[in-house]
C-alpha cells in the first residue's frame, strides 16, 4: 500500500521525495510561500508557508516538511491564517511597498500572498523607505522593498557561484549586501541577473525596461540564446515587437533559469541600425555595395567552383560557428563533405 | 602579511577538521594585531586563509558584536546595560561616563584613547555593573571605581578588577574553593580526587557510560531540560561517520552566570566531563565553544586541557576551545554548528537534528558545560547515588546565579528542587519590597511576588507553576522597578541579538521594540499594547529557532501580570 497523506481532507499518496509544500501544489492546493524557490529548496525563513498539523504542537512550515503516513494537514485553519497575517503585515511595516509604482505589480510574490490573505492597508507601520543602490549597469537595487527572503543570495553563492552578495549585519538590519557592503556597480558582481531572476518582489529591477511595461502587457515568447552553444532556454516577455526582458525558463534545460551577462542583458543588437539587411558584394575598388540574394550567392558558388577547379576542394576549408544550432551545424559539414568534397571542416568552439 | 601572522594563522588552521572553521579565530586574530579594528584588509586575508568570498567574511564580521569593523579607541569601554546590569545600577556607570570622557554612546575620544558603547548581557549578572575594557571585565563598579579605571588606563595600567562575589556551595560538586590558590591547577584537582572518574571511565565500555548516565536521569542545564543521556543515545548506530562533541559554553542567557564559574575556578571539572562523554559516545574530536566575551576563560581551560594531555588524560580524545564572536543565538545548538563552521549565527531547520545530521553532516552532541561536569559524579559514584540529590525526575545540583534586588548576588549551588525562599534567604533576602522575579534566565515569564512563594525550583515544579527553570539564573526585581521599562530592555536584548534569518522573530522584536519605546516615551496608544500582545501570541512558536518564544513569552507575561502600568503610560 502506498502511503498516504491528508492535505484540506483530501487525500494523497507520497513516495517520501517530495515536501508537504510540492504535494499540495502538484494538486492544485494552494499554500503561500515567499522564501521557498523550486531551484533552491526550502529556507523555512519567512513563515508564510505554514500549516497546521494533526498531533504537532507548533506550526510547521510546509516548505521544509516531510510526510509521514497518515500525516493529516489543514492549511487554512483560522490560526494558520491569523499567523500568516501578522508574518505579512511585519513585512509591510518596513520598506516600501508601493505596488502602484512597482514594476513587479502583477508578478510578485508578496503582492500575491497579500491578496490571498485579503491584506487592504499593512496593519502597522514601523519605517518606511531606504536607498536605491543605482551604481550597477543593469541592476537596481531597492532595499526597500527587500524582505530578506535570501533567494538572490543562494543564487548567487549556491547556483552561479559569484559569491558576491551576502546578508550583512543581523536582526532588523540585516541587509543583502555586495562584497564588503559596496555599490553593486563598485563590487565583483559581473551582472549575470540571477539575483533578479531569483527574487520574488520588486527589490531587484533590470534598467533596461524599468517602467517600460506591466507584467501583464508583455507576451512570452520561449527560445534559445543566439549568444553560445550551450543553448540556455530563454523566455522573451515581448511587448508589442519589442523585447522588454529576458528571463531565463525555470526548469528547462540545460540552463535551468541561469542566465549570463550576455543572454540576460545582451539583446539590444536586434534593433541596432548598424544590422546587415541585405548581402554585401565588395567591388573591386574596395566599396561595398547591396546585392540581392540570388546575385551573391551565385557569386560565392561561382568562386567556390573555380577553387575547386583551380586547386581541388582541399584548399577550401569551413569552419562553423558555435552559436550555431546543431541542425546547422550537420548542414554544414554535410555541406563540405558531399558537396565541396573535403574533410576541411572545424568549428570555433574545439579551437 | 607579516611573516608571523602568517604563521600564526597556518597554525590556527590546523587546528580544524575543515578549513572554514578557522574563519573567526583568523578574523580575531587578525583584528587583534591591527588596534582592535577588523579593516578590509584583514577581511580580505581572512578570506583568502579560509578559502572563502569576501561577501561571506563581511558577512560574518558584522553578524557579530565583538569584531570591530570601524576603528575604535585603545581603550574601548563596552558597559553592560541589559536587565541585570541595568537592575544593579548600569545606566548610572553610563551617563558617568558620558560626562566623564565627554562622549556620548557610540563615540571615541578626540584623543583615539577610548571608545564608549553600551553591550547586551556580559554574564556578570551579580556582579554588575560591568564594563569590559577591550577583552577584560571590570566587575561590581562605582561611579569612583570608574574614575579609578579611567585614570589607570589613561597612564597605560589595566588596574586589578574586583572580582569578588557572594559564593555558597551546599552540593559541592560542581563549584571550587576559589580561595585556594591554584585551584585551577591539574595537582589541585587531582588531591582532592579529580581524574578518578576519567580512570573509571576507561575501564568502562562506551555503552555503560551512556546507561549510567542515562539512568541518573540528569536533564541538560543548558536550559531545556532535556534528558542529556538520552540526547547521547540518539546517535545513529554502527556509523562510520566521526562523531563530535560541542560543549556549549556560549553562556549568554540574561541573568546566566554559572557555567563561567565551573571554568574560571574548576576548569579541569569541564575538561574531565569531556573526557569521560566523549568516551561515551565515543567521539574523538571536542569542542568548547566559549563565547568570545570569556577570552581569560578560555586561556584557562586552554591551559587546563594542556595540563591534562601531558598528564596523559587525554590519550582518546582532542578537545580544541573555540571562541565566538559576541551573538545570543550561538547558543543555540545548531547555530552553534553553523558558526563553528565558520558561517552567521543562523539556527539550521531541524530536522535533521544534529545527533544525526550536526558539524560538517556528521553525528554531533551539543552538551552545556554544567551538564558536563555533572558527569564526572556520576560516573565515580553511580547513578544510584546521583538521583539521590533533588526531586525525582529532577536529579542533581543545580548552580542558581541570582541577581538583581537581593543583599547577596551571586551564585548558589543547590540541589535542584530548593525552595526559592530558601535560596533567596541565603542570598541575604530581597532588597525592598519583591515586585516579581525571573527564575530561569530572561526568556521565561516573570512570576508575581505571590506567584512566587513557596516555589519549588525545579524543572518540572517551573513548569507548572507557569514559567521555567531554564537555565536557573534568578532575576530579582524590587517595586522601585517600571515594568514596561523592564520589558524595554527585555525587548532590546532579543532584538539585538535576533540573528535576522526568520520574519516574525526578526520584524516581530524589531516592532516591539519600536511600540514599547513608543509607549515609554508617552506615544503610545492602548491599541499598542493589545498589538504587543497579538505579536506575542503568534511569534510564539512561529519562529525557525526558539528565539521568538524567548521574547514573546516575558514580554507577554510582563504585560498581562502587570498591565495597568502599561496603560498608565497612555496619555
Amino acid at each position: 500500500m502506498a502511503k498516504t497523506i491528508q492535505i484540506d481532507g483530501k487525500v494523497f499518496p507520497f513516495d517520501g521525495t517530495k515536501t508537504v509544500l510540492e504535494i499540495a501544489r502538484e494538486n492544485g492546493i494552494y499554500i503561500p510561500s515567499l522564501c521557498y524557490h523550486p531551484r533552491l529548496g526550502p529556507a523555512s525563513k519567512c513563515r508564510v508557508c505554514v500549516v497546521e498539523v494533526e498531533g504537532m504542537r507548533s506550526l510547521q512550515t510546509a516548505c521544509s516538511l516531510m510526510p509521514t503516513d497518515n500525516m493529516i494537514v489543514q492549511t487554512s485553519t483560522e490560526r494558520v491564517i491569523e499567523a500568516r497575517k501578522m508574518v505579512v503585515n511585519l513585512l509591510l511595516a518596513n520598506g516600501n511597498h508601493n505596488c502602484l509604482y512597482c514594476d513587479m505589480n502583477g508578478d510578485c510574490e508578496l503582492q500575491e500572498v497579500v491578496h490571498h490573505l485579503g491584506i487592504e492597508h499593512p496593519a502597522f507601520i514601523v519605517e518606511e523607505k531606504m536607498e536605491l543602490d543605482d551604481s550597477a549597469a543593469f541592476i537596481l537595487r531597492d532595499p526597500g522593498k527587500c524582505i530578506q527572503c535570501g533567494r538572490c543570495i543562494a543564487g548567487c553563492n549556491d547556483q552561479v557561484v559569484n559569491e558576491v552578495l551576502d546578508f550583512g549585519y543581523r536582526g532588523s538590519h540585516t541587509a543583502v549586501i555586495c562584497d564588503s557592503d559596496i555599490p553593486m556597480g563598485q563590487s565583483t558582481c559581473v551582472q549575470c541577473g540571477e539575483c533578479v531572476q531569483l527574487c520574488p518582489v520588486g527589490a531587484l529591477l533590470e534598467k533596461k525596461n524599468l517602467r517600460k511595461a506591466f507584467p501583464w502587457e508583455t507576451r512570452k515568447v520561449r527560445t534559445t540564446c543566439p549568444y553560445c552553444g550551450v543553448g540556455c532556454q530563454l523566455e522573451l516577455h515581448v511587448k508589442g515587437e519589442q523585447i522588454i526582458r529576458v528571463r531565463g525558463v525555470e526548469g528547462a534545460q540545460p540552463n535551468l533559469g541561469r542566465l549570463c551577462v550576455k543572454g540576460r542583458y545582451g539583446y539590444d543588437f536586434i534593433y541596432s541600425p548598424d544590422r546587415l539587411t541585405t548581402p554585401l558584394i565588395r567591388e573591386k575598388d574596395g566599396n561595398l555595395r547591396e546585392a540581392g540574394w540570388d546575385e551573391a550567392l551565385d557569386l560565392v558558388a561561382n568562386k567556390f567552383k573555380q577553387i575547386i577547379s583551380e586547386s581541388g576542394p582541399d584548399a577550401i576549408a569551413g569552419v562553423s560557428c558555435a552559436r550555431s544550432v546543431n541542425e546547422d551545424s550537420y548542414n554544414m559539414q554535410k555541406l563540405f563533405r558531399s558537396v565541396i568534397g573535403t574533410n576541411n571542416i572545424d568549428h570555433c568552439a574545439r579551437t | 602579511m607579516k611573516e608571523k601572522t602568517r604563521e600564526k594563522i597556518n597554525t590556527i588552521i590546523k587546528k580544524y577538521p575543515e578549513k572554514q572553521s578557522a574563519v573567526m579565530p583568523v578574523m580575531q586574530l587578525l583584528q587583534k594585531e591591527n588596534k582592535n579594528h577588523l579593516n578590509l584588509a584583514g577581511m580580505k586575508d581572512a578570506a583568502r586563509a579560509a578559502g572563502l568570498g569576501l561577501n561571506r567574511v563581511y558577512g560574518i564580521a558584522t553578524y557579530y558584536t565583538l569584531f570591530n569593523t570601524k576603528p575604535v579607541g585603545k581603550y574601548h569601554l563596552q558597559v553592560d546595560t541589559c536587565v541585570p546590569g541595568f537592575l544593579h545600577g548600569a545606566d548610572k556607570i553610563v551617563r558617568h561616563l558620558e560626562k566623564k570622557l565627554g562622549i556620548s554612546v557610540g563615540e571615541t575620544t578626540k584623543d583615539k584613547l577610548f571608545t564608549l558603547s553600551t553591550v547586551q548581557d556580559l554574564a556578570s549578572c551579580a556582579t554588575g555593573p560591568v564594563i569590559q575594557v577591550n577583552d577584560r571585565y571590570y566587575e561590581n563598579m562605582t561611579p569612583a571605581k570608574t574614575d579609578k579605571l579611567i585614570e589607570s588606563l589613561k597612564k597605560g595600567k589595566y588596574p586589578e578588577s574586583d572580582t569578588s562575589m557572594n559564593i555558597v556551595s551546599k552540593s559541592n560538586i560542581l563549584l571550587n574553593d576559589r580561595t585556594q590558590k591554584d585551584c585551577t591547577g591539574l595537582a589541585f584537582y587531582k588531591k582532592n580526587g579529580g581524574y578518578r572518574a576519567l580512570k573509571k571511565a576507561m575501564t568502562m565500555e562506551p555503552e555503560q557510560i551512556i546507561d549510567e548516565v542515562k539512568e541518573s536521569q540528569i536533564r541538560g542545564r543548558g536550559g531545556a531540560g532535556f534528558p542529556a543521556g538520552m540526547k547521547w543515545s540518539f546517535l545513529p548506530k554502527n556509523d562510520t561517520r566521526p562523531v563530535y562533541l560541542i560543549c556549549n559554553a556560549d553562556e549568554g542567557e540574561p541573568g546566566t552566570f554559572k557555567d563561567r564559574q565551573i571554568m574560571e575556578f574548576n576548569p579541569h571539572l569541564v575538561v574531565e566531563g569531556i573526557a569521560i562523554s566523549a568516551r561515551a559516545i565515543k567521539a574523538a574530536k571536542a569542542f568548547i565553544y566559549i563565547r568570545g566575551e570569556f577570552g581569560w576563560i578560555a586561556d584557562i581551560l586552554e591551559k587546563a586541557i594542556e595540563e591534562a594531555k601531558k598528564d596523559g588524560q587525554l590519550s582518546h580524545v582532542d578537545i580544541l576551545v573555540h571562541r565566538g564572536g559576541g551573538s545570543y543565538v550561538c547558543g543555540d545548538e545548531t547555530a552553534q554548528i553553523e558558526s563553528l563552521e565558520g558561517m552567521r549565527g543562523n539556527p539550521r531547520v531541524k530536522p535533521p537534528f544534529p545527533a544525526n545530521f550536526g558539524l560538517y553532516g556528521c553525528p554531533t552532541v551539543v552538551n552545556n558545560v554544567e551538564t558536563l561536569a555533572n558527569v564526572p559524579y556520576i560516573v565515580e559514584k553511580g547513578a544510584a547515588a546521583y538521583r539521590k540529590i533533588g526531586n525525582p525526575n529532577n536529579h542533581g545540583p543545580k548552580i542558581y546565579g541570582i541577581s538583581g534586588h537581593v543583599n547577596k548576588p551571586g551564585v548558589y549551588e543547590y540541589p535542584l528542587g530548593t525552595k526559592l525562599d530558601e535560596l533567596l534567604k541565603a542570598a541575604g533576602g530581597v532588597k525592598g519590597t519583591l515586585k516579581g522575579v525571573i527564575v530561569g534566565g530572561l526568556s521565561v515569564a516573570i512570576l508575581t511576588a505571590k506567584e512566587a512563594k513557596n516555589l519549588v525550583l525545579d524543572y518540572d515544579s517551573c513548569q507548572k507553576a507557569g514559567t521555567a527553570l531554564g537555565s536557573g539564573g534568578i532575576i530579582v526585581i524590587n517595586d522601585t522597578v517600571s515594568i514596561p521599562e523592564l520589558a524595554l530592555r527585555t525587548i532590546e536584548f532579543y532584538h539585538h541579538e535576533s540573528c535576522g534569518q526568520c520574519v516574525p522573530c526578526r520584524e516581530g522584536s524589531h516592532v516591539i521594540t519600536a511600540k514599547l519605546r513608543g509607549l515609554l516615551a508617552g506615544k503610545g496608544k492602548m491599541e499598542d499594547i493589545d498589538l504587543i500582545l497579538h505579536l506575542c501570541k503568534n511569534i510564539k512558536g512561529l519562529t525557525l529557532c526558539p528565539t521568538g518564544e524567548a521574547f514573546s513569552v516575558p514580554i507577554q507575561a510582563m504585560i498581562t501580570k502587570y498591565r495597568k502600568e502599561f496603560e498608565a503610560l497612555v496619555k
